[in-house]
């Protein structure tokens, strides 16, 4: 399903966004490079998609106004405002699952569903620094075969965005995001992958104790990047979720043989 | 160095089975049944009492000789007659099981022997295959995934979803907890080395059953490169080895023993068809199958198996020396043994297990 580019203004920014499919609708905030995928398919074949730009991320100026993740979450709850009126299921991956989650404490009023793709904001383990952008692509993936099939960012890319990720903290324990998940009172879903080294192993059981309503889901076999080691365990999971919400839980497959 | 009895359960008349598996349920009578269970229970207390240190508990399906297919519930039963000997399941088929059922068997032993349980993973040999249906050529897949699963469910405190490549749970959330904290002692069985890796790499045990001491020093030697590789060293207890064994008073009673068997020419060990036999391995390995040419080229005849060895043969003093190569050549702290060996019945399994706690325990158990 094709995706059209768009562009608004907020906060200074200029901000693209692809948007396809109808239905409800969906906001996407991808990291770079992750934006054409199964998911983004599979969630227009049913509902209507938002992928948006982050400011300072992909193809999109430096960001050297926001000044912490909570900041860019206020930013891009005002952008998906203009685009939509409705209440939105949001997906967040990485970086983009830090500014989700704060998108989602400022502007609760907006936020549906809220879903957590590869999260790091809750007790991030330290992973060495990469050297360059081929390095920093490679620790994303459990296997280095899926590596290959999907590309490094540019160097000068990659180090615009590590540039703004150190200024944020992205990477570093949020206290205050922390403190603060009792306040999420829509339906959520973490997910993790098994293999994800960018998290300690006690990262997700702290969103389900402290979010009233929240899954977590684990994906075998699976590093930072999901949707590059396992793509259909990631969009079985968020179809699901984004469908049934806390109810995914309940087998629906059929299990007669023969009738 | 430990001393373990495999419990295998088996049917008091089971050296009167057709060479065939699976074994018709015709042949279980069930007042037999009762009572072979009552003596097998016998065999382990006796074992507790001479000082063995593990009673272990294996899976497998559709035969009177181990007759031990759902083996939580044996091991519950022996874990209330016997109250200090560690209760070692090793171990569940994984790739024919729901590995959640099987986290919570185990946490549910564990609680009940009181934090004595010692669990082990294995995939099964080829027969076992065709217990519930389940794919050959999946079973390497699902026994690494049901692994890490089970690893996550006992140790989760939250429940979660599990997104898996052959299993999908959307709430796993096992009770109770564990007795032993943040996990029991695991043993891996297996002799491959994407599995023996992973053994490793968890920091888990390794078990191996059945080969010389030679080919099982190949595994352990790879165990230990790949444990040091992954910053730690396994302890006594990590590597576990599964022998056959009959011991007698002396020598020349045991060798009379085994040269009987031999005379008497019993059928293959888990014999099958051929056809069935060849389609599995075939499954297993992602070669060719082909029925008719496997059917047109068996002049060995329609069943096959493997041949019925026994690892440890002899008086107490060869017994004892031939374990030691175990423990020495390939670092084997637990020594696991089943006693109830075909045409052995149950009185002669109790001597044996008294003579095995006498005269040769107090010699292992120096093996350091």
């Amino acid at each position: 399903m094709p995706f059209h580019e768009n562009q608004l203004e907020v906060d200074g920014f200029e901000i693209r966004y692809w948007k396809s499919g109808q239905g409800r609708p969906v906001v996407m905030l991808d990291p770079t490079g992750w934006r054409e995928t199964v998911l983004h398919d599979a969630l227009a074949e049913q509902y209507q998609v938002f992928s948006l730009e982050l400011p300072g991320t992909g193809d999109s100026p430096a960001n050297t106004v926001s000044e912490s993740i909570g900041d860019l979450g206020s930013t891009v709850a005002k952008a998906a405002a203009s685009i939509t009126s409705e209440k939105y299921t949001l997906v967040g991956t990485s970086f983009g699952a830090s500014v989700a989650l704060w998108q989602t404490l400022r502007s609760p009023e907006q936020v549906e569903a809220l879903i957590l793709v590869s999260p790091m904001s809750i007790k991030p383990q330290h992973v060495p620094v990469a050297t360059n952008a081929v390095a920093a692509h490679r620790v994303l993936f459990a296997h280095e075969e899926n590596s290959t099939n999907n590309s490094p960012l540019s160097q000068a890319t990659y180090d615009k965005e590590s540039e703004l990720s150190q200024r944020l903290r992205v990477g570093v324990h949020d206290v205050e995001a922390e403190g603060r998940l009792g306040d999420i009172h829509c339906p959520t879903l973490a997910i993790f992958g098994q293999e994800d080294h960018f998290v300690t192993p006690e990262a997700p059981r702290v969103y389900r104790e402290k979010i009233p309503n929240c899954n977590i889901a684990l994906v075998y076999d699976a590093g930072h990047c999901i949707i590059g080691d396992r793509p259909e365990a990631l969009v079985n999971a968020i179809i699901d979720y984004a469908e049934h919400w806390e109810t995914f839980i309940i087998g629906r497959q059929a299990g007669l043989i023969n009738p | 160095m430990k001393a373990s009895m495999f419990a295998g359960m088996g049917y008091s008349q089971r050296a009167t089975f057709p060479s065939i598996w699976p074994v018709s349920p015709v042949h279980a009578d069930p007042e037999t049944s009762v009572q072979s269970y009552r003596e097998g229970m016998d065999e382990c207390e006796l074992a507790e009492e001479m000082g063995f240190d593990w009673l272990s508990f294996s899976e497998h399906h559709y035969s009177g000789r181990i007759a031990t297919g759902t083996p939580s519930v044996m091991a519950s039963a022996v874990a209330e007659r016997c109250k200090k000997i560690k209760i070692a399941l090793l171990g569940h088929l994984l790739p024919l099981n729901n590995p959640v059922r099987v986290a919570e068997e185990l946490a549910l032993l564990d609680n009940l022997s009181n934090g004595r349980l010692v669990a082990g993973f294995l995939r099964g040999t080829p027969n076992e295959d065709q217990v519930y249906t389940v794919n050959p050529a999946e079973g390497r897949g699902r026994l690494l995934e049901g692994m890490d699963l089970i690893l996550k469910a006992l140790t989760e405190p939250e429940p979660f979803s599990w997104e898996g490549r052959y299993y999908q749970f959307r709430t796993v959330a096992v009770w109770p907890r564990l007795v032993q904290q943040p996990l029991p002692q695991v043993v891996v069985g297996t002799r491959s080395d994407d599995t023996v890796r992973y053994a490793a790499e968890h920091r888990l045990g390794l078990g191996v059953s059945f080969l010389p001491v030679e080919e099982t020093a190949k595994i352990t030697d790879k165990y230990r490169v790949w444990c040091e590789e992954a910053g730690w060293i396994p302890g006594p207890d990590d590597i576990v080895y599964r022998g056959s064994i009959y011991v007698a008073e002396t020598d020349k009673l045991a060798n009379e023993w085994f040269e009987g068997l031999t005379r008497s020419r019993p059928g293959p060990n888990i014999p099958m068809r051929r056809t069935v036999a060849e389609a599995i391995e075939a499954a297993r390995t992602g070669n060719v199958f082909d029925l008719r040419g496997v059917v047109a080229g068996s002049p060995e005849g329609d069943v096959v198996g493997n041949s019925l060895g026994i690892n440890f043969l002899g008086g107490p003093d060869t017994v004892a020396k031939q374990i030691k190569e175990f423990h020495d050549r390939c670092g084997v702290g637990v020594i696991d043994m089943p006693f109830q060996q075909n045409k052995v019945d149950h009185k002669a399994v109790l001597e044996e297990i008294e003579l095995f706690g006498k005269e040769v325990i107090p010699q292992i158990s120096e093996f350091k």
